[in-house]
Parts: C-alpha cells; sequence; structure tokens
C-alpha cells in the first residue's frame, strides 16, 4: 500500500522535476545571451562615443572654419567698400581738375584774346589820325568785350578753385 | 484501516500540493535578442528658425546695407536697412544733396539704388532698389521702454560692418529739431557713418533708426512709430533732393 503511494507522488512529482530541471537550464543559457548582448552592446557604445567625439570634433572645427570664413568675407567687403570710397573720391578729384584746367584753358584763351586786341588797339591809337574816330571807338568796345570776357573766364575759375 | 486511510489521505494532499505548485512555477525565459533596439528619439536637426543664413551671417548683419552718397563735390557714408525685398531705411540726411546712391550689402555685394525719398517731419528716407536685398527686418509694434536693451548693427565711420549693445536710457524731444516729436536716447555706442543704422530689440524686430551721436557718447534714435507714421502716410515723403536740383 505504502509502495503504491510512493509510486502515485513519484509519478505526480516527476514531471515537475524535470520541468525545473529543464527551466533551471534555460534560464542559464539565457542569462549567458544577455551577458554577451550586454559585452556587445558595451563596445558598440564605445566605438559610439568615439565616432560622437569625432563628430564633435569636426563640428568644432567647422565651426571655427565659418567664424574665419565669415570674418574674411566681413574684412573682404569693407576692403571693397574702401576701394569703392577711393575710387569715388579719385574719380571726383579727376572731375574737379577737368574743370579747373578746362576753366583755366578758357581764361588763357580769352586772355591771350584780349591781349592781342589791345596790342592791335594800342598801335592803332598810334596812329589814330589815319582811322575814323568811330571805327577807333567801335575796335575799342570789341576789345572791351575781349577783355570782359576773360575776366568771366577767370571768375569761373575762381569759383572752382574755392575750397 | 485507519493507518490507510491516513496514508491515502496523505498522497492525496502531497499530489495536490504539487499540483498547486504548479501554478506557482518559474516561466521559461524569452528569447534572448540578437541586439538591442536603439531607443527612438524625435530628431531636433538644426534649422534657420535663429535668423541663421547659409553662409552663418545672422539676420541682423544680412538687413543692414551701407550707403555712399556721392556728391557733387562731397563723398560721405552712411547706414540703413532693407524692410523688405527692395526698399531700404536710412537717415535723410544720409541720402540728401547726391548725384549717386551706392549701396552694398554685409557681404560686399553692390545694390542699384532706384529712387530716393525722404520724409519731411523727421530724419528719415526711404530708397527703392532695382536689385532685391538679402533680408529684411520686421518693425515692433510699440516703442521700446526704458531700460529695455538694443542692438545697433552699421558701418561706423564707413568701415566694416559693426554691432553694438546698450539700453534705452529714456526719450527727450530732437536735439537737432530735425524730428517733430520725441526721439530716443540710448548708450550704445555710435559713430559718424552710423546714421541710419537700425535698432533691434532683443527678438531682432527694429525698434528705431540712429540718426545723431550725443556728446556724452549717447545716441539718438528716430523711433519706430514715427517710422511707421512716415511708411503709413506716403503725403509725408517726397523726392528726396539731389545736388543738381
Amino acid at each position: 500500500m505504502l509502495a503504491t503511494l510512493l509510486v502515485v507522488v513519484l509519478l505526480v512529482a516527476g514531471p515537475l522535476v524535470a520541468y525545473l530541471w529543464r527551466t533551471t537550464d534555460e534560464w542559464r543559457a539565457s542569462s549567458e545571451d544577455w551577458e554577451d548582448l550586454a559585452r556587445g552592446t558595451a563596445v558598440e557604445l564605445e566605438r559610439t562615443q568615439g565616432d560622437l567625439a569625432a563628430a564633435q570634433r569636426t563640428l568644432d572645427d567647422t565651426r571655427d572654419q565659418l567664424a574665419t570664413a565669415q570674418e574674411r568675407i566681413t574684412e573682404l567687403a569693407d576692403e571693397k567698400a574702401q576701394l569703392g570710397d577711393d575710387s569715388a573720391a579719385q574719380q571726383q578729384l579727376a572731375d574737379y581738375q577737368a574743370r579747373v584746367s578746362q576753366a583755366a584753358g578758357k581764361v588763357a584763351t580769352a586772355l591771350a584774346t584780349c591781349i592781342a586786341g589791345q596790342s592791335q588797339l594800342i598801335g592803332y591809337m598810334d596812329d589814330a589820325d589815319s582811322y575814323e574816330p568811330d571805327v577807333l571807338a567801335r575796335f575799342r568796345e570789341d576789345v572791351d568785350a575781349l577783355c570782359g570776357q576773360a575776366t568771366e573766364a577767370n571768375e569761373q575759375l575762381q569759383h572752382e578753385l574755392e575750397p | 484501516m485507519t493507518r490507510a486511510r491516513l496514508l491515502v489521505g496523505l498522497t492525496a494532499a502531497t499530489c495536490a500540493g504539487v499540483l498547486a505548485a504548479c501554478g506557482t512555477l518559474p516561466p521559461r525565459p524569452d528569447p534572448v535578442p540578437t541586439s538591442l533596439d536603439a531607443v527612438q528619439r524625435r530628431d531636433e536637426a538644426p534649422s534657420s528658425a535663429g535668423a541663421l543664413s547659409p553662409d552663418g551671417f545672422d539676420a541682423a548683419q544680412r538687413m543692414a546695407v551701407r550707403i555712399r552718397n556721392v556728391g557733387c563735390g562731397s563723398l560721405s557714408t552712411g547706414s540703413g536697412f532693407a524692410i523688405d525685398d527692395h526698399t531700404l531705411v536710412t537717415n535723410r540726411h544720409v541720402v540728401a544733396d547726391s548725384a549717386a546712391l551706392e549701396i552694398s550689402t554685409y557681404d560686399g555685394r553692390d545694390v542699384r539704388a532706384q529712387t530716393a525719398s525722404t520724409a519731411a517731419l523727421a530724419d528719415l528716407a526711404f530708397v527703392r532698389t532695382v536689385d532685391p536685398l538679402p533680408a529684411y527686418g520686421g518693425l515692433a509694434p510699440l516703442d521700446p521702454v526704458p531700460g529695455a536693451s538694443v542692438t545697433v548693427v552699421g558701418y561706423p565711420r564707413g568701415s566694416r560692418l559693426t554691432m553694438t549693445t546698450g539700453s534705452v536710457i529714456g526719450a527727450t524731444t530732437d536735439p537737432l529739431h530735425e524730428n517733430l516729436g520725441e526721439v530716443l536716447v540710448t548708450d550704445a555706442q555710435v559713430d559718424l557713418g552710423s546714421s541710419g543704422s537700425p535698432v533691434l530689440d532683443a527678438e531682432g524686430r527694429v525698434v528705431g533708426v540712429v540718426y545723431a551721436k550725443g556728446q556724452d557718447g549717447a545716441s539718438f534714435v528716430v523711433p519706430v512709430s514715427t517710422l511707421r507714421a512716415m511708411l503709413d502716410d506716403e503725403t509725408q515723403v517726397s523726392a528726396a533732393p539731389t545736388c543738381g536740383d
């Protein structure tokens, strides 16, 4: 009777023991797999951290290069602007000198005409008896007009020379 | 008989205990993955929301321009800023008596001027351009209050693009009598050539236009309310006088 009961108990407990045995082995294997996975992931993490540090250095270098490029762009823009200012100033100076030269040329031409007229008038006056007084008077007026043009040209020149 | 019943009872109890224990047996492990899934995170890609352009210059620098006033025997420089694709704001005295206006941007590009008009009641001028401008800024809805931080972007003394900061000191009547109404006073450093520079608030909006430098380092600013009034009323502006007039 007792033996029968023991057999019954063993029959009931046997599968349970076998299940526990198998489950324990599977958990052990699972633990080893998780450990391998953790080690692999740690290696991958270390490599990723290295990549991140390298990328960060590249980013810093790029930012430095961008700052340098911006600085250079600003400098070049300024240099171009200064050259433009110089060019405009020189153009204005050239225009001014052209106007002065043109005015001075007019003065010289008018003065030469005036002097020639006055010389001719002096010659006529030296021999005034040979000419009609009205003719001499008109010639004098013409010479005065020529010399007046020289005066106007000189005034224009002085105007250009004013600061 | 009694003993046999006891054994049967024990056996039944043992079997019942074993069967009950089956309900608390440890489960079998799940399969181990071959790799760990990365934590999904929303990518925060850099954007231009910070007003940065592809070349790294910010909007404040890109909207500022340098203005060369080539007059009849005179030459001067000033600053200005864009308020749309083809319109600049600067000072009246920056564009007055010019034979030609030559505009350049933060990166040295030339922008051709088309027409210039000036306001009668404020030291303000508006220049229309043939070429599009690189960037333009928005106007603040209200004038800045005393103590507000401001940034001035311009070309002091006609030199390189410069940004200076300061704060609003207060408002006063115009000491130069160029503007109707009050003008702002700031402690932001400006110089000759800064005239026409935009004064920006912390959000990059235009709150005024520099038009003069004080004796004690202060700078005088036409407030944005005056600028808005001039922009809203076309009768307030007329063609800028040129040196040939």
